[in-house]
């Protein structure tokens, strides 16, 4: 009887102990299945009806560029920590982020009629990690925020309330649609959106 | 007892209180920039279309008052540290691969 109650506390104490396992997956718009890409000087409607809704949207100095896209991503952490003890002293944590996802851009010009396309897949490492750590958290081991970020039209009406630097740049920012656009996760530190300080 | 006691609890300390860390990140789009990819694209007669069709969707389509802008970037970033709370050391690696086309406005 005693052994029986020392092991359901221990697994009781293991499963205090493991609180930060976890996996997330996101499905960031719908696939392209099926995709045939128009030919050149196809019109605009007809693109549309054939895609749908383009996802992102923004205006060149030649026309415009429509972009759809379908991210899957997929993040998984395990680790332990002390902080059920009442301190947080020690945590062991492990991540690993997986990436996968198609991105389709088309070109308009003023005539909407479409002068380019093209089409791109992918199946990478995002990243990924492993760290102990004492008393505090250092480092985040796999950090997938800036993939899942919302769409930029969410974002439209407020992109004049940001701090100075984003709002004084908003007249070339990506998000605002009429600057160009941009691929999600793209390095904030080099590129047009340095200029924002993110 | 007591001589052995502070230097005990001090090793204890810092075994207890060791941490490290290592992390990769990858972002942004993975083009291969070998020669023979950039050679097929000529200076001042390659077209926007040229471009998207040899390496794919960029990172950042960027409007310019006249022109527009093609941006891969691709950044990658390695770190590892060692975490001792008084004495922490991280060290970020980070390389970015960066190319960027011009287009005037008669290309299409």
């Amino acid at each position: 009887m005693k052994a029986r109650t020392a092991r359901i506390l221990c697994a009781a104490f293991a499963c205090w102990l493991l609180p930060a396992c976890s996996q997330w997956r996101y499905d960031l718009g719908v696939p392209l299945d099926n995709l045939e890409i128009p030919p050149q000087n196809t019109a605009l409607a007809e693109v549309l009806q054939r895609l749908g809704p383009p996802l992102r949207i923004s205006a060149t100095d030649t026309g415009f560029v429509l972009a759809w896209e379908h991210w899957h991503v997929r993040e998984d952490s395990a680790g332990f920590s002390l902080g059920a003890l009442g301190a947080d002293f020690l945590s062991a944590d492990w991540g690993d982020m997986r990436i996968n996802g198609e991105f389709l851009l088309l070109t308009f010009d003023r005539q909407h009629l479409l002068t380019s396309a093209t089409h791109s897949t992918w199946d990478n490492h995002g990243g990924g990690g492993q760290a102990i750590q004492p008393l505090f958290g250092f480092v985040s081991v796999v950090d997938v925020d800036d993939i899942t970020d919302v769409m930029p039209q969410h974002r439209w009406g407020k992109s004049l309330l940001q701090p100075l630097p984003g709002t004084l740049n908003n007249a070339s920012s990506l998000d605002s649609g009429q600057s160009g656009l941009q691929q999600r996760g793209t390095p904030t530190a080099a590129g047009q959106q340095s200029l924002g300080m993110d | 007892m007591k001589r052995t006691a502070v230097p005990a609890a001090l090793m204890l300390s810092v075994i207890l209180l060791a941490g490290c860390a290592q992390f990769e990140s990858k972002r942004g789009v993975e083009v291969n920039w070998q020669s023979t990819v950039t050679a097929q694209l000529v200076n001042g007669q390659s077209t926007r279309r040229d471009v998207l069709a040899l390496l794919g969707p960029p990172s950042q389509v960027i409007a310019l008052d006249g022109e527009s802008a093609l941006y891969y970037l691709f950044e990658h970033s390695e770190g590892e540290g060692l975490i001792l709370v008084l004495y922490n050391r991280m060290r970020i690696d980070t390389r970015y691969d960066r190319a960027i086309f011009f287009l005037i406005k008669t290309t299409s």
